[in-house]
């Protein structure tokens, strides 16, 4: 490897740690719904699409500056999530694990047609903020634009592990996720608290959409089956219900990604992450940050 | 109540004695069945296959319909149906078709479902030991080349990739001779894009351009940073990128992103569609597509102009199942096919011998040749981007 050979590698690298900011935020989104319901959602990659594509329609309707493009998103990014728990999980009975994974199944592709009907399957363009800024540091060029998704990935996770850890709302999340028994004993309303994670983690998805679209500068529904799988795979990787792990893995599986893609080629890339899924689930199924088994 | 029973008693008896009557003076129909995505991520494409057929059959009843076989007019309607772009599906939805009185359909989009629904076909008509399916199908957009091949009751009016491109390089070899290099990039995992690039590579190769390297990458990938810097590295005078649209706007933002700006840039021809414009006009301007559909004769005007009204848009996929109900119309009315129920069978065999018989047929950018293997030769020109639109850059003399 010459050293041209290896500043690309670096850069390639580094780009994917910056878009693998995304990979984290919809791993959080897939960790928090699991860890306090102990239910997968498979719509939330579909949905977090969705909320972006929602943005897009109300930025039509409304001249916004692009910049609250990521608040719209956000928002519709709650809304959706409220409905996928009132469609997905409220009426369905949660002793099935089955029956709400199927349903959310059901969600991702109901999501995905939607899309596809309203837009007929055409990419839309996504307002990128700081598109045109190149940061050069030594030989490597950064891009702005990936930057400010990694700067505002960044944010939502320092914003949400604060709402986890000092606000009563994280304290009642923390309480039914680790013992939803005792937490109905203690007065804490379930439901109330699951209505509320999935909106918590629709507002992330919407705003991991954006970022998505913003990354690209373009919409597609192409996007939902392979973010709904990164999604997954950060999520085991860094632990189901942690999201430490999630931060850590989406970060992680951005850059190997690419660092897999230039060494190996596209072809081999998506084998190796697999590859790498398989090794934590045999040697290390707890996810990065796993504990020792404890009595929780 | 009694006068409203005679009242209804009435009106019925004059319902039923006016009904031979609106009998009589309802006109025939015959009914064309197209088939393609019509959900899914191409969608786009069936949208448009069923404007265009819609609005040929527009076109073609507001002239007075076809004259069938027993000399009697009918107006042709036209029924879409959805295969989802999958094998599976398209085949389904064929022997769906064929269990009707239908005596040909029009379809799929893609070249996956035509490959595996034209082996459900008879291969070779008269065989008696071959059990397929023995009715015709004539294909409008399935881009990959030769598929008609596969079996004698499988027809094509899609434009010859080959011919296009070979045509192409020939022509940038003439008008830029100094351009000596070209990078490729390809959507590895679509069939329609890897044949193609397969096309361009050789071509460029023959004509002795000489090919630095191809960036792969896949159709749904959201990254192009590492392909994108190995084209910058190889710094090439032609980048010919062979994906569709979602994918070749991704990597034209890419390469404006690092600063790639090679002399000359080369697309697919699925790319000549209005969705790159509105995905990428700015990144993508100066693209050439070789296309076998633009606006450019006042026949394709007006076509475009139809097919808009039944909200689709008109280009080389479309224009093709625009083409063909009218090349329908004309078997239709040579073969004297009858269109009722009972002749059935031999109406198939009827439309299948007369597309087959066809040496050429009108086009809207002029006549399209018929292959002996049931391909079409067809009119293209080269269109480049051009100000957020597709404009003719150069016309060959064919």
């Amino acid at each position: 490897m010459d050293l041209l050979d290896l500043i690309d590698a670096v850069q390639s690298v580094a780009d994917g740690v910056l878009f693998g900011a995304t990979y984290a935020l919809l791993g959080i989104g897939f960790t928090m719904i699991f860890g306090v319901m102990h239910k997968i959602n498979l719509s939330y990659a579909a949905a977090s699409i969705g909320a972006a594509y929602a943005s897009l329609l109300v930025m039509a309707v409304l001249p916004v500056p692009p910049v609250l493009a990521y608040v719209a998103a956000a928002a519709a990014g709650g809304v959706i999530g409220g409905l996928v728990y009132l469609i997905g999980f409220r009426f369905i009975p949660l002793a099935n694990p089955l029956a709400t994974l199927m349903s959310t199944v059901g969600l991702l592709l109901l999501i995905d047609e939607i899309i596809v009907h309203m837009t007929d399957g055409v990419p839309l363009n996504y307002p990128a903020l700081f598109s045109d800024v190149i940061v050069h540091v030594g030989p490597f060029g950064l891009r702005g634009d990936l930057m400010f998704v990694f700067a505002l990935g960044c944010i939502c996770m320092v914003l949400l592990l604060l709402l986890l850890y000092r606000s009563r709302l994280g304290l009642a999340t923390r309480a039914v996720s680790q013992q939803p028994t005792a937490s109905l004993l203690c007065g804490i309303s379930t439901t109330r608290v699951n209505v509320l994670t999935f909106v918590i983690t629709g507002v992330l998805g919407g705003i991991a959409g954006a970022m998505t679209g913003a990354a690209i500068g373009m919409l597609s529904p192409l996007l939902s089956l392979p973010l709904t799988v990164k999604g997954l795979i950060v999520t085991v990787i860094g632990g189901l219900g942690s999201i430490p792990g999630a931060i850590v893995a989406g970060l992680i599986v951005g850059g190997l990604e690419n660092a897999f893609q230039f060494f190996r080629g596209v072809s081999e890339r998506d084998l190796y992450i697999m590859l790498l899924l398989f090794a934590f689930l045999v040697f290390r199924p707890g996810g990065i940050f796993a504990r020792p088994a404890g009595r929780d | 109540m009694r006068r409203l029973h005679s009242a209804l008693a009435v009106l019925l008896a004059g319902s039923m004695l006016s009904l031979p009557g609106s009998l009589a003076a309802q006109e025939r129909t015959v009914k064309i069945t197209g088939f393609g995505a019509k959900s899914g991520v191409v969608r786009v494409f069936g949208i448009n296959s069923e404007a265009a057929m819609k609005a040929a059959a527009e076109e073609i009843n507001k002239k007075g319909g076809v004259t069938l076989g027993d000399n009697t007019k009918a107006k042709l309607v036209v029924e879409f149906l959805d295969d989802r772009c999958n094998a599976e599906e398209g085949i389904s939805v064929v022997r769906r078709i064929a269990s009707t009185d239908a005596f040909v359909a029009v379809g799929p989009t893609c070249s996956n479902v035509a490959e595996s629904l034209f082996g459900i076909l008879q291969k070779k008509v008269g065989d008696a030991s071959d059990s397929g399916l023995q009715f015709p199908i004539f294909a409008d957009v399935a881009a990959k080349g030769g598929l008609a091949k596969i079996s004698e009751w499988a027809f094509r009016n899609v434009p010859s990739e080959f011919e296009m491109y070979k045509s192409l390089i020939a022509w940038v070899r003439k008008e830029h001779p100094g351009l000596k290099t070209m990078y490729g990039g390809v959507e590895k995992d679509f069939a329609h894009s890897n044949a193609t690039y397969g096309v361009m590579k050789g071509q460029a190769e023959g004509a002795g351009l000489q090919v630095l390297g191809t960036a792969e990458w896949l159709l749904n990938d959201t990254s192009f940073s590492t392909q994108v810097r190995d084209m910058k590295r190889a710094n090439a005078d032609i980048v010919a990128i062979s994906a569709h649209p979602f994918t070749t706007c991704g990597v034209l933002k890419e390469m404006a992103r690092q600063g790639v700006k090679p002399k000359l840039l080369i697309g697919l021809t699925s790319s000549s569609s209005i969705e790159t414009l509105q995905g990428c006009a700015r990144q993508a301007e100066g693209i050439i597509i070789p296309t076998s559909f633009a606006p450019v004769t006042p026949e394709a005007k007006a076509a475009a102009d139809q097919v808009a009204k039944f909200g689709g848009s008109a280009d080389l996929h479309s224009a093709a199942a625009y083409e063909i109900m009218f090349i329908l119309k004309d078997v239709i009315e040579s073969q004297k096919i009858m269109a009722k129920p009972d002749t059935v069978q031999a109406d198939r065999e009827k439309m299948r011998k007369g597309l087959a018989a066809l040496t050429e047929t009108k086009g809207l950018l002029g006549k399209v040749g018929r292959t002996a293997d049931r391909e079409a030769i067809k009119p293209y020109l080269y269109v480049h981007a051009k100000d957020g639109s597709w404009q003719v850059l150069h016309r060959p003399a064919l």
